[in-house]
């Protein structure tokens, strides 16, 4: 650990809950000046959520919060930047509609008498922020113009501008090649020895074990200990400390047959998003897609889905069922009933001149409930009431029992905890085993290597490369970021 | 209605009566852009302006000063701005607040005219700002016009918000708020008093509108406004939220009212098709504009 | 607005408290109006139940009242639990009074029992028509419908006055020709003869019968089933192949045609003619009704009395005090719903009453 200067930000004793769900139980939280601390924990322990108090944007139902030593009396979202806390969220604090100069100031205005601002002043300020992490953009141009990348850039840059102390990353590396993602840790290592304390909520153990001088494991809402990170630390020990006990080694699978081209996508194109995209999946198959976000996966998921419309291309396919990416707003109608939402756009099959059958629905869903263990098992409760996992196999369990030739699932296992993200993993085995043709879009390479066939890499709205499971982080790395390799059929 | 008639003829008139009808519009809808353009939806511009009409009206006669009761008209404004901002505040949904404060207007004007003066449709005469005397030019009537001090009012009100809006931190803070509240919140920027602040400020300018409509009526009548709030809501959308092309939208419209009191002799089914022309345009535009017609998102 | 799923609606209780609170404040406001329009509230306040509940009479114009309002307020619940809100009840019932009066005016060959089946048709498809430009460009473009139906309001101002300027209305008059004799709604005091002399007619069974159909078929039947689900989230709809759109449009439209039969209480049932402003009011009235009613029929209909005996008082104490006082009251009852409803919300952690897609 760093010496023994206090620390730059100390939470301890902290709780929040969200109605009845309680997000963070009795955590605490030392940050020190110096070090790279990384907080790990899987989908939905609560380290967004904990970090967010941390830096004065929710505020905890119960706990102590210490910012160099002192507890500041009244502590919110600006006070904590007054004293040189900045969080770079996962969706990011920027304004579209404004310029990159505008966001870059906003909130610390250079200005002159009456409110004006001072514009010299602050293009000046700006330039040298912006040079200061090596990045450059233009000062006018409207931020919605810009990449994911720099978007990101802009955000740490602006953290920089109002001099924090502590930078809190959310998730940072969610959006970016495993070269960006490194050439980020090495900034943030800078600004670490340059005398700031840096804090990364993230569930990736690799990075951890690679980058990070400090981990904090959090599950299930509870910090669950701290501790040094000795260079060449592995990942399982890492795994194991999240789960609380060695992880039963996921089972190969075992050798499927392949049938007929269930999916036939040719030319595919929508917009800048979506360039040209060919590729088919057969009964039985498993195709995966990688790729740093906002390559054009959404977009392809998206007019599988029927939610968007192709300017270009053709897609062939028998059935087809979607699962989309953000389950709360694309997959559940979280107001109703659980009933309500297994059984989402099938009403028809229910319905006799007009009414509907509610016996038969009902039946159906108690049916589901069970195969696809929905927990809790009651149909009447409103579908907000249920955890994230929960949530998720309703969403899927809806579309796998409609029993489509083809079932197209974005990020299956986000949001969700391990063991359920195993019984789904199991649920879409199953289902190529029984003949269904399946496309799975996940930003988790380590997922898409345990169940795919072969995995497609997608860069600027194209497919760059199809590679096997077994392809090493480099080659597929490299065709994220556009460079053709040795593709194989 | 003031002084016309003098030399000049048609063209003349045609150009005063437009600028003096184009005051309450312009007034209104830049009160109208202030609430939008921090996130908080106002479709009770028609309140405003009838409230603030009868405001205006009511300080002049109690204390005879035209410079007062415009002050009145304006503070009337600020207070249902504000009024409409805190309800939003506190989770009513600005639409519903929004159309009950019209009809709060709507009752309460006419409550009050009959509490303190007797009428259930007009109040006694007020002078305004000009005695309405006739001026012998052309170029006279019209630089009176210009010279109203409702006019340079309004013409100061334009720049003043386009300035704001682009150049000072409250306009740079109230246009983040209004794109992206929980950002902005995240950022630590007090999203609630900054949407109090924006929404009073527009009302208070739709007040100086509001106090136009009276003097220039020099009295009040009930139900004046006559469905210019919902004019001046159109001009807002029409020009994208933008002060400057508001301005000229409501200058538009009122130039169609102008034409319509000056070239007389219509028949009133043509000046009623007439006066439908702006909401159809508002609704062409709609289509066009589609989904951007949304713009303000008072989530958080 | 309360939502669909069994188990998490506000309770029984919370319902109860939101509308006693409601009414409380209304009554305060009335006081304090009354007070400073220098009367006794009390005084007043009894006045005004004498002049709505206390005579055959007033009961009777309470219920003429308070029919357009039911109308008007099914319509707005329609829209509302579909995630749309139609301000455009006023210009709907306006466009569907004067088909009804035109159609109205020619139905004499015919049978009161085709000629009165056929004018409610009308009356609902005049209504139903004229929200469908509004529906459309929302549901084809996502353009507000709020804006649209303002707008459509103000046309509609414009289109009928000028149609009556331009021949449609009687000559040397500012209304339209008398309906036939088998196109007008009978009175309720044919078959409740205490009620004799108001102008209560059948368009009350009308409405009330249109309010628990509308919870009926919300409720039962599949279109209805989407139209809650796509009011509650669009999107998912959307992705479940729930044709969003149509679903849309489809419930503007029947909310206009709601708003539609309130022409039936007020030309069919009582004038027998349309002029100008005839119904007026009854637009907004709807909202107020909607969110008085908390989203059940007989929750409707109550509100649609409570609001139709604050109209009749207003007449009953327009000697002593503006009845102009009402339309203060509706809005403060208004405000005063919204703001128990926000607490509810907020308590339950629900996103807002529109969905803001």
């Amino acid at each position: 650990m760093a010496s023994g200067a206090q620390a730059a930000l100390r939470l301890s004793g902290i709780r929040k809950r969200f109605g009845a769900i309680v997000a963070v139980k009795d955590a605490a939280l030392e940050v020190r000046v110096g070090a790279v601390h990384a907080i790990v924990g899987e989908n939905g322990a609560g380290k967004s959520t904990l970090l967010k108090i941390g830096a004065g944007i929710l505020a905890p139902d119960a706990g102590q919060i210490r910012v160099a030593g002192e507890e500041p009396p009244h502590y919110d979202a600006r006070a904590a930047q007054a004293l040189g806390i900045a969080m770079v969220q996962q969706h990011f604090a920027l304004f579209g509609d404004l310029t990159v100069l505008e966001n870059l100031i906003l909130g610390a205005e250079p200005s002159r008498s009456a409110g004006r601002i001072d514009v010299a002043k602050a293009r000046a300020l700006a330039t040298r922020a912006l040079a200061g992490l090596g990045v450059t953009l233009a000062l006018d141009a409207k931020v919605k113009e810009l990449g994911v990348a720099d978007k990101q850039r802009l955000e740490i840059v602006r953290a920089l501008y109002r001099e924090a102390r502590v930078l809190i990353l959310d998730e940072p590396t969610a959006i970016l090649t495993p070269g960006e993602a490194d050439a980020l840790y090495v900034t943030l290592r800078r600004l670490a020895t340059e005398g700031r304390a840096v804090v990364v909520v993230t569930h990736r153990l690799d990075e951890v074990a690679e980058h990070a001088d400090v981990v904090t494991v959090m599950r299930r809402g509870e910090t669950r200990g701290t501790r040094d990170v000795e260079r060449g630390a592995s990942v399982e020990s890492l795994a194991a400390e999240l789960v609380g006990g060695a992880l039963p080694p996921e089972i190969a699978p075992a050798a499927r047959e392949l049938g007929e081209v269930r999916l036939d996508v040719r030319d595919l194109a929508c917009g800048r998003a979506l360039r040209g995209v060919s590729f088919d999946v057969r009964a039985g198959e498993i195709v995966g897609v990688a790729g740093v976000l906002g390559n054009g996966q959404s977009e392809l998921v998206r007019v599988l889905g029927g939610l968007l419309a192709e300017d270009a291309g053709r897609v062939a396919a028998g059935s087809i069922e979607v699962v989309h990416e953000d389950r709360q707003s694309e997959g559940l109608v979280l107001d109703a009933s659980v009933e309500d939402n297994l059984v989402l756009g099938e009403l028809g099959s229910y319905t006799r001149r007009g009414v509907v059958d509610d016996d038969r629905v009902h039946a159906t869903a108690v049916a589901r409930i069970a195969r696809f263990d929905v927990r809790p098992a009651d149909p009447s409760l409103s579908a907000r009431a249920l955890s994230g996992g929960n949530q998720q196999k309703i969403v899927l369990g809806r579309a796998l029992a409609r029993e489509p030739h083809v079932l197209v699932v974005a990020h299956p296992t986000r949001g969700v905890d391990l063991l359920a993200a195993r019984s789904i993993h199991e649920q879409l085995r199953a289902a190529a085993a029984r003949g269904m043709a399946l496309l799975v879009v996940s930003a988790d390479l380590h997922e898409l290597r345990q169940l795919a066939d072969r995995i497609l890499v997608m860069f600027r709205g194209q497919i760059t490369a199809t590679l096997p499971p077994t392809a090493d982080d480099h080659a597929i790395g490299a065709a994220m970021l556009g460079g053709q390799t040795a593709a194989s059929a | 209605m003031s002084g016309g008639g003098g030399q000049g003829g048609v063209p003349t008139t045609l150009v005063t009566e437009t600028i003096r009808m184009a005051v309450p519009y312009a007034c209104a809808a830049l009160g109208g852009i202030w609430s939008e353009k921090s996130g908080v939806v106002n479709i009770a511009l028609e309140g405003m302006l009838l409230a603030s009409a009868l405001g205006a009206v009511v300080v002049q006669l109690a204390t005879g000063s035209a410079v007062l009761g415009l002050a009145g008209g304006v503070a009337v404004g600020a207070l249902l701005g504000a009024l409409h901002a805190s309800l939003v505040r506190h989770d009513v949904d600005a639409i519903v607040s929004g159309i009950a404060l019209n009809l709060v207007a709507a009752g309460g004007t006419r409550f009050v005219l009959r509490a303190l003066y007797g009428s259930s449709s007009n109040s006694p005469a007020v002078p305004g700002f000009h005695a309405g005397a006739t001026s012998p030019s052309a170029f006279t009537q019209v630089v009176s016009t210009l010279g109203n001090p409702l006019t340079l009012l309004a013409v100061a009100a334009l720049a003043w918000t386009s300035f704001t809006l682009s150049r000072t931190r409250l306009g740079i803070r109230l246009r983040a708020a209004g794109e992206d509240a929980a950002a902005a919140a995240s950022l630590g920027l007090g999203v609630a008093r900054l949407r109090v602040v924006a929404v009073t400020i527009g009302g208070a300018i739709a007040g100086i509108g509001g106090a136009a409509l009276a003097f220039d009526q020099h009295q009040f009548q009930s139900g004046m406004s006559g469905g210019r709030g919902f004019i001046a809501l159109a001009a807002v959308i029409l020009s994208g939220w933008r002060p400057g092309r508001a301005v000229l939208a409501c200058a538009a419209f009122a130039l169609l009212d102008a034409s319509q009191i000056v070239l007389q002799g219509q028949s009133r089914a043509s000046h009623d098709l007439v006066t439908a022309l702006p909401y159809v345009a508002t609704l062409v535009s709609l289509a066009v504009l589609g989904r951007r017609a949304r713009r303000p998102s008072p989530t958080g | 607005m309360t939502s669909v799923a069994p188990t998490e609606g506000p309770s029984r209780r919370t319902e109860v408290l939101a509308v006693t609170s409601a009414l409380l404040v209304a009554w305060i406001a009335f006081a304090l109006l009354v007070w400073i329009y220098g009367e006794s509230p009390l005084l007043m306040g009894r006045l005004l139940l004498d002049g709505t509940w206390g005579t055959a009479y007033g009961a009777g114009q309470v219920l003429f009242k308070a029919t357009p309002l039911l109308c008007t307020g099914v319509a707005v619940e329609v829209g509302l639990r579909a995630g749309l809100f139609n301000i455009g009840a006023e210009g709907q019932l306006a466009v569907a009074s004067v088909a009804v009066a035109v159609v109205g005016a020619h139905v004499g060959p015919l049978p009161s029992i085709v000629a009165l089946p056929l004018l409610v048709l009308v009356a609902m498809a005049a209504g139903g028509a004229w929200a469908v430009l509004p529906a459309l460009l929302r549901a084809r473009f996502g353009a507000h419908e709020v804006i649209g139906t303002i707008m459509m309001n103000r046309i509609a101002d414009a289109g009928i006055g000028a149609l009556l300027g331009g021949g449609l209305a009687v000559a040397g008059s500012v209304r339209t020709a008398n309906l036939a004799p088998s196109g007008e709604l009978p009175r309720l005091d044919a078959v409740l003869p205490a009620l004799h002399g108001s102008a209560a007619s059948f368009a009350l069974v009308l409405a009330v019968l249109l309010a628990f159909a509308s919870e009926w078929a919300l409720r039962r039947t599949r279109v209805g089933r989407e139209l809650v689900l796509v009011g509650k989230n669009p999107i998912a709809c959307a992705a479940a192949r729930i044709p969003v759109p149509a679903r849309l449009a489809l419930a503007l439209t029947l909310s206009g045609a709601c708003a539609g039969l309130a022409s039936a209480g007020t030309v069919l049932g009582y004038k027998g003619y349309y002029e100008m402003g005839l119904g007026a009011g009854a637009g907004f009235g709807g909202l107020a009704v909607a969110l008085l009613g908390r989203g059940s029929a007989v929750g409707l209909v109550l509100a649609a009395l409570f609001f139709g005996t604050l109209q009749q008082g207003g007449l009953a104490i327009n000697a002593h005090v503006p009845r102009e006082v009402m339309d203060v009251l509706v809005g403060v009852v208004i405000l005063a719903v919204s703001l128990g409803d926000a607490r509810v919300r907020r308590a339950a952690g629900r996103a807002s009453l529109v969905a803001a897609t």
